[in-house]
């Protein structure tokens, strides 16, 4: 016989697959469980796996050599604020520390690991040495074709308007893959689910029932 | 047979051929071959041509159970390679929303089939680490700021495995089981940054975007979704027949098997497809009816 825990989960992905059928209260159910389990969930991790070893553990065993931590955590605490009307505004500055910090961070990131090595990838050369010079055609007619597509400062009709359609064909092309790839996710996600209902309750239930 | 009523299809019809297309293959396990692609057979040449025995390995669990039927294979497959040829693995967690839970589930899982592997010396569990991006950069100073302790409470230093390792050049490569941007970031600011290899096993539904950072040699390797499990499924067990057996149990669940039902919901929905067109270009062809 299936365990507790899994009767509850088999119940809650029975009624989240009801909806295939129509919205009903069933749905809506296992719904606004979803919800506050996720963020039940969430809370709990960061209390226990992110707060308690580098912020409590650390004041509480060491503070001499930890008391910056205060810092971190009185902004964490100042980002609160905002709930209470009076002083709402002191959770600006929390907010500006952390938007400053990954704007910084973010910026490097794009520039040095997005968009230098991309663009380095697409200067490739159109001397004649086989098959190869043929994928690397592709690619550059793909990347400007695309590009002007995207370039708006300029009306798109004669040759712009040429090229721009070539981008076009490149992009419905890529979406194409994408969204093969996504049917594909989705159905793994189906596939999963099904496995758990056949192999760990119905198999079973049916197995205790015989 | 009045075509325009196919047209017009109840779509719940549709949804019981994916069920029945779904449910029978996991019940019937057909055996469907699987062709390997070059971004799988690289991350699987990277860790079984260019690591050694006692090699060190981070892998990132930075899914959740919402794609765990795609992640998970996956992991299990790379945790198997790495424990059969001896590599340590390191594991981390920088999903929030069930990334340690898959974590815990998977190593515990895989460990289990290789008693001979201690924890703590042959491969230790961080756990889970807020704010990804932060963590990711951090850990280039020092691994230990970022995880004083293991998910068990044990601090580091005490741990052997982590006696050596105190940033990412102590590894030799960083594998990233991803879901949403995490994997990207592994590529664009950890690989980027401090040039480590990396290797990303994303979902299905992010994989396309991957190929760019594969294609500018920013990443060592890629497995996307299911598909690319399986691949590495086939060629780890090739390459480890004793994994065979494993991978044979009744009732578990692998990518190999997995792609036995997409390929027959794919077939369905290709089928759908084409005789939708079909209906469709053949009412066009009928004459109006004069209004």
């Amino acid at each position: 016989m299936p365990s507790l825990g899994t009767w509850l989960a088999a119940f809650f992905t029975l009624c989240m697959l009801s909806f295939l059928y129509k919205d009903n209260p069933f749905f809506r159910l296992a719904e606004s469980f979803f919800a506050g389990l996720s963020l039940g969930y969430y809370i709990g991790i960061v209390m226990n796996q992110t707060l308690k070893p580098n912020l409590v553990l650390p004041l509480i065993h060491d503070f001499g050599a930890n008391w910056n931590l205060v810092f971190a955590a009185g902004l964490g605490v100042i980002l609160y604020f905002r709930y209470i009307k009076r002083v709402a505004w002191v959770s600006r500055w929390a907010l500006a520390v952390y938007v400053g910090y990954y704007v910084g961070v973010n910026m490097m990131q794009k520039l040095h690991g997005e968009v230098i090595p991309q663009i380095g990838d697409s200067m490739l050369s159109l001397s004649y040495s086989g098959v190869g010079t043929l994928w690397n055609l592709i690619m550059v007619v793909g990347v400007l074709s695309v590009l002007i597509y995207f370039y708006f400062s300029v009306e798109h009709k004669g040759l712009i308007g040429g090229i721009s359609r070539i981008g076009i064909w490149f992009l419905m092309i890529s979406f194409g893959a994408a969204f093969g790839y996504t049917v594909m996710g989705r159905i793994s996600l189906l596939i999963g689910r099904m496995v758990f209902l056949v192999n760990e309750w119905a198999k079973p239930l049916i197995g205790s029932i015989t | 047979m009045n075509l325009e009523r196919v047209m017009q299809v109840d779509r719940r019809i549709i949804y019981l051929f994916i069920a029945i297309g779904t449910i029978l293959p996991i019940l019937f396990v057909i055996g469907l071959p699987v062709s390997i692609t070059p971004p799988v057979q690289m991350a699987f040449d990277r860790i079984e041509n260019q690591l050694q025995k006692g090699d060190v390995v981070l892998i990132s669990f930075d899914y959740g159970p919402s794609s765990a039927p795609e992640n998970a294979p996956m992991a299990d497959a790379f945790l198997r390679h790495c424990f059969s040829k001896g590599i340590k693995v390191v594991v981390i967690a920088l999903y929030p929303l069930g990334g340690l839970s898959e974590a815990v589930n998977e190593v515990s899982k895989v460990a289990a089939e290789f008693p001979e592997l201690e924890y703590g010396v042959d491969y230790v569990n961080l756990g889970y680490k807020d704010g990804a991006q932060a963590a990711m950069k951090k850990m280039a100073e020092n691994i230990h700021e970022v995880f004083p302790t293991d998910m068990r409470g044990t601090p580091l230093s005490e741990l052997p495995i982590m006696q050596n390792i105190r940033t990412y050049r102590d590894m030799k490569l960083v594998v990233s089981l991803a879901t949403g941007i995490i994997g990207e970031w592994w590529a664009n600011l950890v690989n980027a940054q401090f040039g480590i290899p990396v290797i990303v096993g994303p979902t299905a539904v992010s994989a396309p975007k991957y190929y760019a950072y594969l294609e500018a040699k920013q990443m060592a390797g890629l497995l996307g979704g299911l598909k690319g499990a399986s691949e590495y499924e086939r060629l780890v067990v090739e390459k480890y027949p004793k994994l065979a057996e494993v991978y044979a149990t009744p009732g578990l669940y692998t990518a190999t098997k997995g792609m036995d039902v997409q390929s027959i919901v794919h077939m369905i929905m290709i089928a759908f497809i084409v005789l939708g067109n079909i209906v469709y270009f053949t009412s066009r062809k009928k004459p109006r009816k004069a209004s």
